[in-house]
């Protein structure tokens, strides 16, 4: 493997370098994050500043759900809805589609993927189609081949996020899915994990939820600290009173973090989108169907919970943190709540993406 | 466009208010929600001081049902004022599952009588507070392990300041803030389809919350219904809510749009289903007949909920949002 993966990676680089020019993302305006959208009947994917200012608007052949964002090239890979055949290696002065990605047969992607730190590897979640056993799927990046797979010790992955020292956690949200549509197949029977893997792939820990809580799917995942927050969805009855907020520490328990009683159902239930900004201390949650985000300080107590229909995107940018909302408003937020920045024509899907 | 508040503003200076040529959601704020809110402000403070006067359970019933019944006319508005600080959450704890309700309510029954004095009462358990904590006390299903007059005037007590924050905060600020959207400076609402949305929303979530929560619970499974988890069964008030959950819904659709013909039918077929339903309870659904009776009721509102996507969203020119309606 170590020999073929060489010989693919010195292949590739040497044709790419040879035909394809390197553009740096301080050449199409330095975004501070990614974002896909609907602009009339149109997908596109924006780059975005940390102003909220469009920078680049590419087109998308389907509606996009998250993208990665290559370290230092001017690449975004736009990743398909799930159940995901493919996924677009875009570079982001030109708008040509550099690469088609395609999961090999009997995969699907799942809609999140991260780049290695120095961005020669891309690492995909997803999953075996029948069954939704979950695979982190490796490219290279230099002509985008697929070289490797690794099993990420769960049921229906979806985001991956690598650790600064190059290990990675996934959030195996533990939900079975129809390989034809998005029916949800095992519900009464799920078991989300988080698993954290070497930069090798090898798996170095893993915790689940207690088995009252076995049906709050763990989703979206944001660095914090030496661990990450966790977004969970929950699958059960929607008047039980769960927490959307987690925190794990590999090597720990994860911690919930409820908010106070007066705020259970705020949310619905349900985590669409988690960012933290470490300078500020604060962990900003969305949820688009109750309209709201909550904002937490990084110990994951509950600070306030403000109102924006169909709020669903968030990232941080330095001190501070975004927020996009399918009206194709641009936010900031924090302590002092809500502060609009700009408002474009198209509508901000689920997630915003920072650029490392 | 610009016409639109000039001609409401005049047309409510007529006995015509009633029959509105041109609904937007002004006529929203001024027919529907502020007068309901106002009611609801009312009915609790005329129980709460009722309740001061003379607590025996049997003589604060019709003053309960009252303000139940005000509730119902607001409880589908789940945004601003009465989303702050958990207020509808306090307001009425139902579905309840986990029983946390009636438990945290005898923890206040057998506890500190500090526990229930103004100061400390608003931080107890949302689940044991409001309509649904007063409905245990008023209509218990087994003997109060206490004396339940002091919990029952601190829970009125906190009904009433609830709704009065609710209601003062529409008069004094979060009016003006729905009623100028699009204006420079306004950053909860940026355009005036925004509001829209929000109120369209609200009805597609109340007759989602009356078919899914307040039928779908009772009516559990064909081989397992689940009868006592209705709601408000202690009271009587099963149906009765649904009912006026779908009244107060109606309502709302007329402010907001003249023009919804096939939605209007459908509320209509609704109503007229609920109101010959002779189930108060919902009993019913242990029998194969009654079931069938609480399951057609549930289809007219199922029906209901595809033709209000159908018809009156494109009517008012709004959907559920992007994200809200397909999440990942």
């Amino acid at each position: 493997m170590a020999t073929r993966r060489a010989f693919l990676a010195g292949l590739a680089s040497g044709l790419s370098a040879a035909s394809l020019p390197r553009v740096s993302w301080a050449e199409v305006g330095s975004p501070a994050f990614l974002a896909a959208g609907k602009l009339g009947d149109d997908f596109v994917l924006h780059g975005l500043s940390a102003a909220g200012d469009s920078l680049f608007e590419i087109g998308l052949p389907a509606r996009g759900h998250a993208a990665a964002a290559h370290p230092s090239q001017a690449l975004a890979v736009a990743f398909a809805r799930r159940p995901g055949t493919f996924a677009l290696v875009l570079d982001c002065l030109t708008g040509v589609t550099r690469h088609r990605l395609t999961p090999p047969e009997g995969r699907q992607f799942n809609g999140h993927g991260a780049f290695s730190m120095d961005g020669s590897l891309l690492m995909t979640s997803e999953v075996v189609a029948e069954g939704s056993a979950g695979r982190i799927g490796l490219w290279e990046t230099a002509a985008f081949t697929r070289i490797a797979e690794w099993d990420s010790h769960g049921i229906g992955p979806h985001d991956i996020r690598r650790l600064a020292d190059g290990r990675i956690v996934v959030a195996n949200g533990g939900i079975e899915t129809d390989p034809g549509d998005r029916t949800k197949l095992n519900v009464d029977v799920m078991r989300p994990n988080l698993s954290l893997l070497s930069p090798e792939g090898a798996l170095l820990d893993q915790v689940e939820l207690e088995d009252a809580l076995h049906q709050n799917s763990i989703r979206h995942l944001a660095l914090l600290g030496d661990g990450v927050a966790f977004a969970m969805q929950w699958e059960g009855d929607p008047f039980e009173p769960v927490a959307q907020l987690g925190l794990w520490v590999p090597g720990a328990a994860p911690v919930l973090c409820p908010p106070p009683d007066d705020q259970a159902y705020a949310m619905k239930g349900y985590a669409g989108s988690i960012a933290v900004s470490s300078a500020s201390d604060l962990i900003a949650l969305t949820s688009a169907p109750a309209g709201v985000v909550m904002l937490f300080n990084g110990a994951g107590q509950w600070l306030a919970t403000d109102q924006r229909a169909d709020v669903s995107g968030a990232a941080a940018v330095g001190d501070d943190l975004r927020l996009t909302d399918g009206q194709g408003g641009v936010w900031g937020y924090g302590h002092a709540g809500l502060m609009p920045l700009s408002r474009n024509a198209t509508l901000w899907d689920n997630h915003l993406i920072a650029l490392a | 466009m610009l016409l639109r508040p000039i001609l409401l503003s005049l047309c409510c200076a007529l006995p015509i208010c009633a029959t509105p040529a041109l609904a937007d959601f002004e006529q929203t704020v001024s027919d529907h929600i502020l007068p309901g809110y106002a009611d609801f402000a009312a009915a609790t403070q005329a129980l709460s001081d009722e309740a001061a006067q003379n607590c025996k359970a049997e003589g604060l019933k019709p003053g309960f049902n009252a303000a139940y019944d005000a509730w119902l006319g607001v409880q589908h508005l789940r945004f601003g004022p009465a989303e702050a600080d958990g207020h509808s959450v306090a307001i009425a704890f139902w579905p309840d599952p986990k029983g946390s309700g009636a438990k945290a309510q005898r923890g206040l029954l057998l506890g500190d009588p500090l526990q229930l004095t103004p100061a400390h009462f608003p931080d107890q358990s949302v689940a044991a507070r409001g309509l649904t904590g007063l409905e245990r006390l008023l209509y218990p299903a087994e003997p109060l392990p206490a004396d339940p007059c002091d919990l029952i005037r601190a829970t009125t007590l906190d009904l009433a300041r609830i709704a009065h924050q609710i209601n003062e905060a529409w008069l004094n600020g979060y009016a003006k803030t729905v009623l100028t959207a699009g204006a420079a400076g306004n950053t909860t609402y940026q355009t005036r389809p925004e509001v829209r949305q929000v109120m369209f929303t609200q009805i597609v979530a109340g007759l989602e919350f009356d078919k899914d929560q307040r039928l779908a619970r009772p009516l559990g499974t064909f081989d397992k219904p689940r009868p006592e988890r209705a709601e408000a069964v202690a009271s009587g008030r099963s149906l009765r809510n649904v009912l006026l959950s779908l009244q107060a819904l109606r309502a709302m659709v007329v402010t907001l749009t003249p023009d919804a013909p096939q939605t209007l039918a459908g509320f209509d077929r609704a109503i007229t289903q609920a109101k010959s339903l002779n189930d108060p309870v919902f009993a019913g659904v242990a029998t194969p007949g009654g079931r069938l009776k609480v399951e057609i009721l549930q289809q007219a509102i199922a029906a209901l909920d595809i033709t209000v996507l159908a018809e009156l969203g494109p009517e008012l020119d709004v959907g559920i949002g992007f994200n809200a309606a397909d999440g990942d």
